[in-house]
């Protein structure tokens, strides 16, 4: 352990050895799993060109607010409220064309400065109020929304200028559709920010050692809140992109943003844990559940799984990074070693109860039932 | 200058605080201070848990702010209201829980706070490649010390390379004159202590005042010129490792012993 030219392969584990690249390798992985599935059962109406681009057009949505959540979560934050500042923007810019007669560039304009307001409040509520991240970013999610409700009631605003819809769903550059340009670009200038900039530097020192990055003289909270208002500007850009791509947009718009988003972000190698970050992880995280949910429509499964399946990708994906970086992991012990504990005893007995008290409750239920009685 | 009497005066102070005493509400944890810092020189702080040891070297380095007392630094009075005057005073810290982020390269966290940038287009980026080569340098030339990669996270060194980017973070800055260490060789293997040692000694010869706290009488008695022995914060004596042992200075930590005219 001489401090000189020590070899530090020699102690690695091979998940040490792995682990720059694990970030990239897990979702790719995955990736490869679903199209190899694919070509086995379904490859004629997978692997179509139209459907193809409806994949990258789906997750190019999501590419900038991942790239932003990136962020985010490497500074061990997590926002919560990135669907109500995207549903709050595009309405805000809707109505300023609709109602107002804004020109289409200044609305859009408007509506990315909106979000990052919306971003800076979620900072400063965080690092000047110090309500904790979870539950500063949800309730100013419910204040978002209910702004958005209060403006736009329950209002479809629909057909907007072509600015709007090339954003959400214009082919018109090169091969690409412009929302995966658009996407694409976001994901470049992340990459570029976060390895190249002061920002992206702290974002990583803050999330590694908040106290030492503060004794280096950085100024910890200033910088997350640059995180959150980069957040809600990019969440604001989505906003945008989801206006045009629909051509419509309504105060419930986007529900599910906030954890798919996360999701990607996780399923990509970014730790929630702070410190590590990885671009590139979530982008591939994104085509990930794209490709996962178009795989799910294409075989005909019922709509409702889908949430089913993405629920099942975060939690193998985190316990898969988990298990890799656990630095005190026995040799011989692995996933075998993980069910067969002799602590976990309990747990399985308790396991045991609840499931014998279902099964129990069931045929209770089904020796003593009744009538049908249909709800309708 | 208390208790150095023995010491010629060709080498002025550069860091004299006198009288420093600092009460957190009604707790005593300092009272009434002095403390001597010398150019190639390595002063140690020694004394029991709770003697004030911690706290009188946060003060030194700016964390915290005395209750009385002043700071002189080549001779004039200096007040620091946070770490980083410390740091532009030329006083800086390496402390026991290592303040580095485990997930940037040693480089990235050689400059963390004072990063190299170039321009593009009047746009000002990092400039990570001047950062690294820079680096590697300032580990080899100053401290002797030679990683096997500049590229992997700091988390995969061993404790002593994480030691020495820790320091190399210090001694980065060209008007370090005066480098504090809280326990360096708490976390470290035989071996690696050794080397931080040696790595102390140099650092001495290269002109700075070293100043280390440790509980190790052991190292102190290898490495130091001069013990500053607190108790209970007071200082109960300064005395000259050539001219003192392992029991007087163990019998001042512990109170049976104290020198005489000292305060």
């Amino acid at each position: 352990m001489a401090t000189v030219k020590q070899d530090p392969q020699v102690s690695r584990s091979m998940g040490q050895r792995l682990e720059p690249y694990i970030s990239f390798i897990g979702p790719m992985a995955m990736i490869i799993a679903i199209l190899l599935f694919m070509a086995a059962v379904e490859p004629a109406r997978y692997f179509r060109a139209s459907n193809l681009n409806q994949i990258l057009l789906d997750a190019a949505l999501y590419m900038p607010m991942a790239m932003a959540m990136t962020f985010v979560i490497t500074q061990r934050g997590i926002d919560l409220s990135i669907g109500s500042v995207a549903a709050l923007s595009g309405v805000c810019m809707a109505f300023l064309i609709k109602q107002y007669g804004f020109s289409a560039p200044v609305a859009a304009l408007i509506a990315l400065a909106l979000g990052a307001l919306m971003g800076l409040i979620n900072g400063l509520v965080i690092t000047r109020l110090k309500v904790p991240d979870l539950i500063g970013t949800l309730a100013m999610d419910l204040v978002y929304r209910g702004i958005g409700l209060v403006i736009a009631k329950g209002l479809v605003l629909a057909r907007f200028p072509d600015l709007i819809t090339e954003i959400g769903r214009g082919q018109s550059l090169v091969y690409l559709p412009t929302p995966v340009v658009v996407g694409l670009s976001s994901m470049v200038m992340g990459y570029w920010v976060l390895t190249r900039t002061h920002f992206g530097r702290y974002t990583i020192a803050i999330g590694s050692n908040p106290e030492a990055s503060d004794m280096t003289g950085i100024d910890v909270d200033r910088h997350r809140v640059y995180a959150y208002v980069f957040m809600g500007t990019m969440a604001a850009l989505a906003g945008i992109m989801l206006t045009g791509k629909l051509n419509a947009i309504q105060a419930t718009s986007a529900p599910y943003f906030n954890l798919h988003v996360i999701a990607a972000v996780v399923v990509g190698g970014t730790s929630l844990f702070g410190g590590r970050a990885s671009i590139v992880g979530s982008l591939a995280g994104v085509l990930l559940l794209s490709m996962m949910i178009n795989a799910l429509v294409t075989l005909r499964i019922e709509f409702f799984w889908q949430s089913v399946a993405s629920g099942a990708v975060i939690i193998f994906s985190v316990a898969l990074y988990t298990w890799l970086q656990k630095k005190d992991r026995d040799g011989g012990s692995g996933l075998s070693g993980l069910i067969s504990n002799p602590r976990l005893l309990k747990t399985y007995r308790l396991a045991a109860i609840i499931l014998a008290v279902l099964i129990l409750l069931l045929i209770i239920g089904w020796l003593f039932a009744g009538e049908t009685r249909p709800s309708g | 200058m208390i208790a150095t009497t023995q010491q010629s005066d060709s080498s002025q102070p550069i860091v004299r605080m006198r009288g420093i005493t600092k009460r957190f509400g009604g707790v005593v944890a300092l009272d009434d201070v002095d403390l001597d810092a010398r150019a190639g020189e390595v002063l140690a702080i020694v004394g029991d848990n709770g003697a004030g040891k911690s706290t009188l070297i946060k003060i030194l380095t700016g964390v915290y702010q005395p209750t009385e007392g002043t700071i002189e630094l080549d001779g004039s009075t200096f007040s620091m209201s946070s770490h980083s005057d410390a740091i532009a005073a030329g006083v800086d810290a390496v402390y026991q829980n290592l303040a580095i982020a485990d997930h940037l390269t040693p480089a990235e966290n050689l400059f963390l706070g004072s990063e190299l940038t170039r321009s593009i287009f009047g746009v000002k980026v990092l400039d990570n490649k001047r950062m690294r080569k820079e680096a590697t340098a300032t580990l080899k030339d100053r401290l002797g010390v030679q990683l096997k990669s500049m590229d992997v996270l700091t988390e995969s060194l061993s404790g002593g390379q994480r030691q020495a980017v820790a320091i190399a973070r210090a001694v980065h800055h060209d008007n370090l004159r005066v480098l504090v260490m809280d326990e360096p060789t708490a976390a470290l293997g035989p071996q690696e202590t050794a080397r931080t040692l040696q790595l102390i000694k140099s650092l001495r010869d290269q002109g700075l005042a070293v100043i280390v706290i440790s509980h190790s009488l052991d190292d102190v008695f290898e490495i130091s010129d001069r013990i500053h022995v607190q108790r209970r914060g007071r200082c109960v004596g300064v005395v000259q490792t050539a001219h003192t042992d392992n029991e007087e200075v163990l019998s001042m930590i512990v109170g049976t012993k104290t020198i005489a005219g000292e305060h």
